[in-house]
């Protein structure tokens, strides 16, 4: 076994909210020009009549489409070098490199236009594991997304692999 | 930025629907202008999908394809398939390889299971560049509509 790369204190962490909650009411202008930049025109997404016809309330809003709707504005001053914003919460491992290893998404509720969606984010899991190419850490940020009536709509674990 | 399905097909038939059946493939062209639009529309700032020198500094052949907007398309190319009155539950990709601009993109996939009372298909579904090297290895859950319905 190698040496650990999770220090006690991130391990301790495990199940804590990384952020939020934030609570969000989905835009129809914001849905549409995210489906138009995936270039997913399906008609629910844009007529209404089309989307009643397919069963939904109103307009729905693209699958993973909620995650993008509940990024908060920040000042470009809080961006870093790469482009991305400094994080309030940074968990610590003994690793050089983190990179996004994929993501897991369950979809339990439509997500439809005007719906108000709060986000929170957890710290779901650090595992150390054994690789082809040594020791990596397995890191799993869970997102649940919880809509006006009080209903889970949508589930996201994103991966980070580091090493 | 154009997509591309090879058959328009009807929607799957959960009668008929069998584990090993294929998809039809669905194609994807992404140039500068849709990065910067997804960069945009996903309040995305990660320079590495809009400045060139920047991405090749950390280590990529060239500016890359965002890895959700790849899987927005994995959900794009099931639901296209299984139609409007089907509901995706659940999509898991898996980031092998970047994707860049002025490549093809290939979705294709495969019915693993079919359970006919409940009407949930389970899929494997793969994103590759045209010539032939993987990028995002996946898998998706849908509900298809009884006939019944």
């Amino acid at each position: 076994m190698s040496e650990s790369l999770i220090p006690a204190e991130t391990l301790e962490r495990v199940g804590e909210v990384l952020s939020g909650p934030v609570t969000v009411v989905v835009d129809r202008r914001e849905a549409q020009r995210y489906a138009y930049a995936v270039g997913d025109e399906n008609p629910i997404y844009f007529d209404e009549v089309a989307a009643q016809a397919a069963g939904y309330r109103t307009l729905v809003a693209p699958p993973t489409y909620v995650t993008h709707a509940v990024v908060q504005p920040r000042t470009a001053s809080e961006l870093r070098t790469d482009g991305l914003y400094r994080e309030g919460t940074r968990i610590r491992l003994k690793v050089d490199r983190v990179m996004f290893g994929g993501e897991e998404w369950d979809f339990l509720e439509p997500v439809c236009v005007g719906d108000e969606i709060t986000a929170t984010v957890r710290l779901a899991a650090v595992d150390q594991k054994e690789g082809r190419k040594g020791p990596f850490v397995r890191q799993v940020r869970e997102t649940t997304f919880v809509n006006q009536f009080g209903d889970e709509v949508a589930r996201s674990r994103m991966i980070g692999i580091a090493r | 930025m154009s997509t591309t399905t090879d058959v328009t097909a009807a929607a799957p038939n959960l009668a008929t629907l069998e584990a090993g059946q294929e998809l039809p493939t669905m194609h994807k062209f992404p140039d500068e202008a849709q990065l910067f639009l997804y960069s945009a529309a996903s309040h995305n700032p990660h320079r590495i999908h809009y400045d060139r020198e920047y991405a090749r500094f950390e280590g990529h052949e060239d500016i890359i394809v965002h890895g959700p907007l790849q899987g927005a398309w994995l959900t794009q190319f099931v639901t296209d398939w299984a139609g409007p009155a089907a509901r995706l539950l659940g999509v898991t990709w898996q980031n092998r390889a970047s994707g860049l601009t002025g490549e093809e993109l290939v979705f294709s996939g495969t019915v693993t299971s079919v359970d006919a009372e409940t009407g949930i298909v389970e899929l494997e579904i793969a994103e590759h560049t045209s010539d032939g090297r993987l990028l995002m290895p996946a898998t998706a859950r849908v509900r298809l509509p009884l006939s019944s319905e």
